[in-house]
């Protein structure tokens, strides 16, 4: 009997091993999969913003500017660089280099408040409010195109900006983690996780940026 | 007997849950599905008393109880919502998420707490549904075309949009879990060609939810800013363009159509190899067909819109469409091939999934017409198409769903249906849907329009037939469910495998225990090798170790041989 209880207390540390690795090889392919999914929530998008250029005589309006890119660009380094810097924070983590990492992570989400910041104000000032009445080249008063190109960009732009917060916050958290020490145990997957979702808010942005500003 | 004290694997039948259990929140994987079908039917007995309203309505060709076109509209909208939305979509989450777990071996879904929360948005999500038609409600059909859905509904609309996106999170979240649960917690013996092919059907309908659905989110986010926030995407008087959403809807809501039947084809592929005691007929090729329905079903949306679409872009739709027919006739042939010189039992499960071959062929048929551009053009908004899209989800997923709860009933509760009932209820549901749905092809091809409240009056004696037959429909409705009831308190105790089925939810107690298996989960070598000596001596060896103890007189289940309720023909 005395045997069979120790055999059984083997079984369970390896059992409870095994189930460790499996619930981490599911929050992966969990994380992935969820990913690949959502990301096509902003495709969709893009897609609403070509088909709608398509079937308007001109895109920008005549008499409209077109977006100027400078300032979201740089808005778009600082979110690239803020990608790389989690990702190399959390190898930091991983090798134990607690110090390195905050720096990084930090640093992470100072440039990520800084593009949600930028793009605020791009948002606010930028464009004209929806329903303002402009005068064409040729002298014609209009709103109807301009609020479609105006709306396109504040829909997008709001709807990346969302999700950057939310998934920034979850970062923001991660390092009030990690200062107290919560992930000590070696179990680094909320980090991991804070990384991979920093990665697709960077990926969305991009592929807004290039639609919004160079096409 | 000292041997007898030793811990038998799966030896205990587990105790029914309570029903207090099921009221509050559990990350249990069989108390959530049973909470997701209970719901489904709930909404189910709504959506067809609203089905109901709308035959009674039609009975003459005047208006009858609505006071206006509007409340008829809001009629079947709320119809198609709920019965598309409410009732198989998350009827199939339900019973997924209890039966892929078990048929993998596996204790519980790979994210067991992310599976209650997404069935506990359901909850949300339907009440605002239900309380956007008490407070002005939608009208613009479950389509929500604008501009109808932004100019001319009510505030229900806009609870209806919420509502949608609730339920898109849900089955996101749900599509999730299913996918990792295959992809991650089969036993190491069952490589992806022994997995049943109910988890292929859930796995094929998963990867269109998480392809499809948030693309359903984008149009709906931007549904949402034109009736609120004054935008004018859909809107053409200030540049926006109604193709916009009408792309993006059937770019979801066409690959939809085979979220609500390919966990029925999945059911099928079970019920018709189990009860035909015969491997299934070309498992690959069923398999693939589901992987390719799912596929082809994104590449063939634009053909609901043949009538709003430039005409070069209609015949590449038209051949899409045509090529889907392809996989979906290959299960249909796969499965006459595989109940070929079987020995059929025809009990319920059985009768209902021969009852699904029938109607589905003619649904799938008309929808082969309907997919022709002439064809289309001619037959576009009447009762034809209505008759043939109620012939694939009736027909076809409904009858399906009706299979899958006489085939799995005994697992969920430990006790067996009635038979006779069973019988009376598949007789009584095909020939009153026959009666309901035929004869909508014949008042739709002599051009009556649909989701009208007033028609011509020589449609009426067509109409009167689907009327009355529809309500018979509906009371059938009943029997089904009396006899769920009667069972859980009267039925005969099922035992664990009361159909000597080979996949693994079978191989545990009924109800099954808590983290589903006791002991080592041994699969078969194939989930359908029935009629082999191999599958005998397996069957036998698996009911010895979850029978025993009872013979001992410990208590639990007792021997199947005494309570199956009709003599197994052959294995």
């Amino acid at each position: 009997m005395q045997q069979g209880r120790l055999s059984e207390t083997f079984d369970f540390e390896r059992q409870r091993q095994r189930e460790d690795e499996l619930r981490l090889k599911n929050a992966r392919t969990g994380v992935n999969i969820f990913q690949a999914s959502w990301i096509l929530a902003f495709v969709a998008l893009i897609i609403v913003n070509l088909q709608l250029r398509s079937t308007s005589p001109a895109w920008p309006p005549l008499g409209v500017e077109k977006l100027d890119p400078v300032l979201p660009t740089v808005a778009t380094i600082g979110l690239v660089v803020s990608a790389v810097l989690t990702s190399r924070a959390f190898r930091a983590i991983r090798h134990d280099d607690t110090r390195g990492f905050l720096v990084q992570w930090r640093a992470a989400l100072g440039l990520g408040a800084a593009f949600i910041g930028l793009m605020a104000y791009e948002w606010l000032t930028v464009t004209p409010a929806p329903e303002a009445r402009i005068v064409l080249a040729n002298g014609e008063e209009v709103t109807a195109v301009l609020t479609q190109y105006n709306a396109m960009f504040r829909v997008m732009t709001a709807f990346h900006a969302l999700h950057a917060l939310a998934i920034g916050l979850y970062l923001w958290n991660v390092l009030r983690g990690v200062v107290q020490g919560r992930y000590e145990g070696g179990n680094l997957w909320a980090v991991e996780a804070g990384a991979k979702l920093w990665y697709f808010v960077v990926i969305a942005w991009m592929l807004f940026y290039v639609v919004l500003y160079w096409l | 007997m000292a041997s007898i004290s030793v811990p038998m694997p799966g030896a205990q039948s587990a105790p029914r849950p309570q029903l207090s259990e099921y009221l509050r929140w559990s990350v249990d994987h069989k108390i959530i599905g049973v909470q997701y079908m209970v719901t489904a039917l709930i909404f189910f007995i709504i959506g067809g008393g609203l089905a109901m309203l709308i035959r009674w309505e039609l009975l003459t060709p005047a208006l009858d109880f609505s006071t206006t076109g509007s409340t008829y509209n809001s009629l079947f909208t709320m119809h198609a919502t709920v019965m598309i939305f409410m009732w198989i979509i998350p009827f199939w989450a339900g019973l997924g998420n209890y039966v892929v777990p078990l048929q993998l071996g596996a204790k519980d879904m790979a994210f067991p707490w992310l599976n209650a929360f997404a069935f506990w948005l359901i909850v949300p999500a339907g009440v605002l549904m239900l309380m956007g038609y008490f407070v002005g409600p939608p009208e613009a059909g479950w389509t929500a075309y604008p501009p109808l859905s932004v100019l001319f509904s009510g505030d229900g609309q806009t609870l209806w949009i919420i509502s949608l996106h609730i339920l898109g999170v849900s089955s996101i979240l749900g599509a999730i879990n299913f996918i990792v649960t295959i992809k991650n917690m089969r036993p190491e013996s069952m490589g992806w060609f022994q997995m049943p092919l109910f988890a292929w059907a859930q796995l094929a309908t998963s990867l269109i939810q998480i392809l499809g659905i948030p693309f359903l989110a984008g149009g709906l986010t931007l549904l949402l800013l034109d009736r609120v926030a004054g935008t004018a995407f859909f809107d053409p008087a200030r540049g926006g363009d109604v193709l916009v959403w009408q792309n993006i809807f059937w770019f979801y809501s066409h690959p939809a159509v085979y979220v609500m039947v390919l966990p029925g084809m999945g059911v099928l592929s079970e019920v018709i190899s189990v009860h035909s005691r015969k491997p299934v007929f070309g498992y690959k090729m069923i398999a693939f067909s589901s992987m390719g329905i799912a596929l082809v079903g994104f590449t063939v949306w634009a053909h609901h819109m043949f009538t709003s679409l430039s005409p070069e872009l209609r015949i590449p739709f038209m051949i899409t469409s045509f090529i889907i027919a392809i996989p979906t006739g290959i299960k249909i042939f796969s499965w006459i091939g595989t109940m070929w010189g079987g020995k059929i039992r025809f009990n319920s499960a059985m009768l209902f999934s021969v009852g699904f071959l029938s109607q589905f062929v003619i649904g799938g048929i008309t929808g082969m017409m309907l997919g022709a551009i002439p064809v289309d053009i001619h037959m576009h908004d009447t009762y034809f198409v209505v008759s043939h899209f109620h012939f694939v989800l009736y027909g076809g997923s409904v009858f399906a769903i009706y299979a899958s709860i006489y085939h799995w009933f005994p697992k969920v509760t430990g006790r067996m249906m009635d038979e006779r009932l069973g019988k009376i209820h598949f007789w009584v549901t095909y020939l009153s849907f026959f009666f309901t749905f035929f004869p909508q092809h014949l008042v739709g091809m002599q051009g009556m329009p649909r989701r009208v409240a007033e028609y011509a009056p020589e449609f009426q004696t067509l109409n009167v037939i689907i009327s009355l037959s529809s309500f018979v429909l509906g009371i059938s409705t009943f029997i089904i469910l009396y006899n769920m009831v009667w069972a859980v308190y009267k039925g005969k105790v099922a035992g664990p495998n009361p159909w000597r089925a080979l996949t693994l939810e079978w191989q545990t107690s009924s109800p099954p225990p808590a983290y589903n298996f006791k002991g080592e989960v041994i699969p078969f070598e194939d989930p359908y090798g029935y009629g082999t000596e191999a599958s005998r001596v397996y069957l036998d060896e698996m009911e010895q170790r979850l029978t025993l103890p009872s013979l001992l007189g410990k208590g639990g289940t007792p021997p199947p041989a005494s309570t199956t309720p009709e003599p197994v023909v052959g294995d």
